[in-house]
């Protein structure tokens, strides 16, 4: 070998030794186009995965105002005491687990806010688990008082905040709690799995919270956390703002509403105010109630289950899902049914002996001596069986059922709620399949008064009353009036509906209605009790046994409407351990129509 | 030295080499501070002050070791060498143990790295046997003196233990061999048995290395343990993406998924791929590669054969550190704690660094030259 190629080969080698390097260098460079180019997408999906979270944020929940502003189901602002764990463990010394120290630190707190720590060392260490990005709620719903001590003696304490939420609140308690309903903890969103974590959201469960709660409830925000290694939380990437739900305007008047819960004070049944040029539901009460307000945020398994065991059934809504004879309250129906179908006439009169006999079956008035003689007019005065049992005979059980149900009796009323019964208006065909025969004119008899299977809520028999008030024209009871949209300022109006017109002869109608005003204004009228100064009331009472024949237990009803004149007002109410309408609801009711026309003086004592 | 000296000095330093070695710098103090980066209100740490510093200390060896002649250097081997392994004696013995390992020794407040050093006194001392008149390069004795020399500073690290470190000691070897001028053949025999020893090697290895090596071959194996880094550094790399995040914009680092006391050391490159990108990866490859070359050419001139021995050899070490770094990162290898020459945070590697490229300017300033 030459010196120079000896030369050459040592330069060669050292070529080879770069070359070497340089093809060492292009490996790296193909892995890291497959690292950042080829796969790079990949490796963002986990980059994401591990270091972003996604919360869904509940929207605030829409008020629900009465017909005159007066809020009774809004939000408040409740303040808490919330703890920011990713800062809290800048202060953590060492070897202390976070949950000690953050249990050191809320004991540090409560001591200085003077409040008990309501936070046990489990509900820490869940959070820690469960929910570290987002802060720890260390005192809910603080009261003013602590919320002036934390507002004083926090200031500074680093990663300790004041946070604000908004919690359902009824302002009246327990005013129309059965219309207003209750919320309770809703079920996780569908689109849940998109979401990391979810905060607490309310969902109606009974009433208008339930009905409405599309238009109630807001719709969730989100925001998308960073967090770190550790699961804290460490900046917020993104955030979708919550929306607020729609207020609602209802029908309701509080101060009505008052008055009929008033004149159920002590008992077990329910009063409606309806207003009959509208079908707006003025009032919606039933009795027993409960504070709508212990069920924010949820009510306490041992209340409910009192609730739930109470004989007296609070939760039960008697107003609409309550059905009851309506006994002598329906006689209008069948006046109306006899008078229309020309069978029975406005001057056929009937002796009532105290009895009507059929066959060999015998039929009593409530009067044990009798009426004397009847016509329809003192009939529906006296409320007097013999002449609706010979009514009713002579137009038939098809035209009674016929007129009832036109007048809305026997299906659910339509009204925005729910558990609107239907009652039940019997047939043949309903007789055939529930007792397994026929129809007999026995069942015609019991019809005819209201009583047998007939079966009517309050708020269907209310309906009746506003119906004749309003010269026949049905119209479907409403709560809701009107939905305005958050920030908006005005409300979009729901127009009111006529269901149908009854379409009997005005003199028929006008009848009806004047035997009504009877009931009331006449002195030997069965609803005299009712009487109210200065204002010509109309209306019917009704009583119906119920239980074991000669139990002497009985259901008082009383229907009415007033003014005569120009009827603005339409109320039927239900007590369902009474005497006799007459006695034991009309002067409930008296009470309920004397704050409704305030302007009539006191009549003094004397009723 | 005198001015027409200095001028001389200047005139035949290697400024492409020294320009990249400022901009790999400037790089490494860059992104050390994006490592400890937290957000504008919490300043990071001080780490890249402390890197400066380092750098600044660095420049003044590299000018000491570029002024100095190697071949009086050279004439010393054998005692630097035989400190060197003093110094590996001496971290067993009273070394500070830190991650399970005893690679530390504390003197006047600094935690200094015997075998950062060890490693130049190896290779300064096979380059200058192998360089001897005497020293046949086909003779096998000649491999058997030079395979104890390296030998012996390979074992001593082997057992600290800092396996990394060891193995980049195993190609420079192989290198200088080659430059000496040890035949084709052979070379290519070692390369081949030495593939044949990896079994046995595995047999050798401690237990936290055979984890390592496990890990590397399934990182899915313990996410939260071993492998941890491996993926987490993996998904920085790749995150970046062809154009990268933006200087200050990664993730991985500041939410602590990049663990914070490896950001700115052994994975600061995870660091810079993330920000960077694959554009940034390029360019800094690039860089290194310039910066390489800076070395060959220093051998390919040196006027001697201890010249060109000592300046592939340490050209080589660099080299592997530069490899088995940016391959760890990005999962072609297993996890060893070897830094970026440069561009990790470190002192001693630091002050090693910038010696070894200092030897080499020396050899590159006394280049052989025909006019």
């Amino acid at each position: 070998m030459s010196a120079r190629l000896a030369r050459d080969w040592e330069l060669n080698r050292l070529r080879l030794l770069y070359a070497a390097m340089l093809a060492a260098f292009a490996l790296l460079i193909a892995q890291l186009w497959r690292l950042q180019v080829a796969q790079g997408a990949r490796y963002e999906r986990n980059l994401a995965r591990q270091s972003i979270r996604r919360v869904r944020l509940p929207g605030p929940r829409g008020a629900m105002l009465d017909r005159n502003g007066q809020p009774l189901a809004e939000n408040r602002p409740s303040f808490s005491v919330t703890l920011y764990l990713g800062e809290l463990r800048l202060s953590k010394p060492r070897r202390v687990s976070l949950a000690d120290h953050v249990l050191q630190v809320v004991r540090r707190l409560s001591e200085r806010l003077e409040l008990p720590s309501e936070l046990t060392e489990r509900d820490i260490r869940r959070h820690i688990q469960q929910q570290l990005p987002l802060p720890l709620t260390a005192w809910r719903d603080l009261s003013e008082e602590s919320l002036a001590r934390v507002a004083e003696r926090l200031a500074g304490e680093p990663g300790v905040d004041l946070d604000v939420s908004a919690v359902r609140v009824y302002p009246q308690a327990g005013l129309a709690c059965h219309a207003l309903g209750y919320v309770g903890r809703a079920e996780p969103a569908e689109d849940a799995e998109a979401f990391h974590f979810q905060l607490p959201e309310w969902t109606g469960r009974a009433g208008l919270e339930k009905v409405y709660d599309s238009a109630l409830r807001g719709s969730a925000g989100g925001q998308l956390l960073r967090v770190d290694v550790a699961g804290f939380r460490r900046d917020v990437l993104d955030e979708q703002p919550v929306r607020p739900g729609y207020d609602l305007r209802l029908a309701l008047d509080t101060d009505v509403q008052r008055l009929a819960e008033r004149a159920l004070d002590g008992v077990q049944g329910a009063c409606v105010v309806l207003d009959p040029n509208t079908g707006d539901v003025l009032a919606l009460a039933s009795a027993p109630g409960y504070d709508l307000n212990a069920f924010v945020p949820a009510i306490p398994r041992a209340l409910w289950q009192t609730l739930m065991d109470d004989p007296a059934r609070p939760l039960l809504h008697r107003a609409v899902a309550g059905v009851y004879p309506p006994g002598s309250t329906f006689k209008p129906v069948t006046a109306l049914a006899a008078l229309q179908s020309g069978e029975f006439t406005a001057r056929q009169e009937i002796s009532c002996p105290g009895y009507f006999l059929l066959g060999r079956a015998r039929f009593g008035c409530w009067q044990t001596q009798g009426h004397g003689t009847v016509d329809m007019l003192r009939g529906i005065r006296y409320s007097c069986n013999v002449i609706f049992f010979r009514a009713g005979l002579a137009c038939g059980h098809e035209a009674i059922a016929d007129m009832a149900r036109r007048a809305g009796l026997g299906a659910p009323t339509g009204i925005d709620l729910d558990q609107d019964s239907a009652g039940l208006i019997p047939d043949d065909a309903w007789k055939r399949a529930a007792q397994r025969e026929g129809w007999r004119d026995g069942d015609t008899c019991n019809m005819a008064i209201g009583q047998g299977a007939v079966l009517a809520t309050p708020l269907q028999m209310a309906m009746l009353a506003a119906t004749l008030a309003a010269e026949g024209t049905v119209r479907r009871p409403r709560l809701v009036t009107g939905l305005r949209a958050p920030a908006a300022a005005v409300f979009q109006d729901i127009p009111p509906v006529i269901v149908r017109r009854l379409d009997v002869a005005p003199e028929h109608l006008r009848l009806v209605r004047e035997g009504m005003r009877d009931v009331v204004m006449a002195e030997d009228g069965t609803g005299r009790k009712l009487r109210v100064p200065g204002v010509t009331l109309a209306g019917k009472t009704g009583t119906a046994e119920y239980g074991a024949k000669g139990s002497g237990l009985k259901r008082g009803w009383m229907i009415a409407f007033g003014p005569y004149e120009a009827p603005r007002y339409a109320v039927a109410m239900v007590v369902e351990e009474a005497v006799s309408g007459g006695s034991t609801v009309a002067p409930r009711l008296q009470q309920l129509m004397q704050g409704l026309f305030p302007a009539a003086p006191a009549p003094g004592g004397r009723g | 030295m005198n001015l027409r000296a200095g001028r001389y000095w200047i005139g035949r330093l290697d400024w492409i080499m020294a320009l990249t070695t400022a901009a790999l710098v400037a790089v490494g103090v860059a992104f050390i501070f994006s490592a400890g980066w937290r957000g504008p209100d919490e300043p990071g740490g001080d780490f890249y002050r402390k890197q400066l510093f380092w750098a600044g200390l660095g420049a003044l060896v590299f000018i000491g070791a570029a002024v100095s002649d190697y071949r009086r250097i050279g004439a010393q081997a054998i005692w630097i060498y035989l400190l060197a392994l003093a110094g590996l004696v001496l971290v067993l013995a009273v070394g500070r143990e830190m991650y399970g390992a005893r690679r530390w020794i504390r003197l006047f407040g600094v935690n200094i790295q015997p075998s950062e050093f060890a490693k130049l006194a190896t290779v300064l001392a096979t380059a200058r046997y192998l360089s001897l008149p005497d020293t046949d390069p086909r003779r096998f004795a000649t491999m058997i003196w030079s395979g104890l020399i390296t030998g012996g500073a390979f074992l001593l690290i082997v057992v600290e233990p800092d396996l990394g470190t060891a193995m980049t000691l195993l190609p420079t070897l192989w290198v200088l061999w080659l430059v000496a001028g040890v035949p084709p053949r052979t070379l290519a025999l070692i390369v081949l048995s030495g593939v044949l020893l990896m079994p046995v090697a595995w047999l050798g290895m401690g237990e936290y290395q055979r984890e390592r090596v496990r890990v590397f071959l399934d990182a899915e194996r313990d996410p939260q343990g071993a492998g941890w880094n491996k993926i987490q550094s993996a998904i920085a790399v790749g995150s970046g993406g062809f154009a990268g995040k933006g200087y200050l914009k990664g993730t991985q680092n500041v939410l602590g998924f990049l663990p914070r006391t490896v950001a700115p050391t052994d994975f600061i490159f995870s660091v810079i791929a993330e920000e960077k990108g694959f554009t940034g990866s390029l360019t800094l490859l690039g860089l290194f590669a310039v910066w390489l070359g800076g070395g060959i050419r220093a051998a390919a001139r040196a006027r001697d054969k201890f010249g060109q021995l000592l300046a592939a050899g340490l050209t080589t070490l660099l080299f592997a550190h530069v490899f088995v770094n940016i391959a760890m990162t990005i999962g072609l290898l297993p996890i060893t704690g070897l830094p970026l020459p440069l561009i990790s945070y470190g002192g001693s590697f630091m002050l090693t660094t910038m010696l070894a490229l200092g030897l080499m300017q020396s050899v590159y300033v006394r280049r052989h030259t025909a006019d």
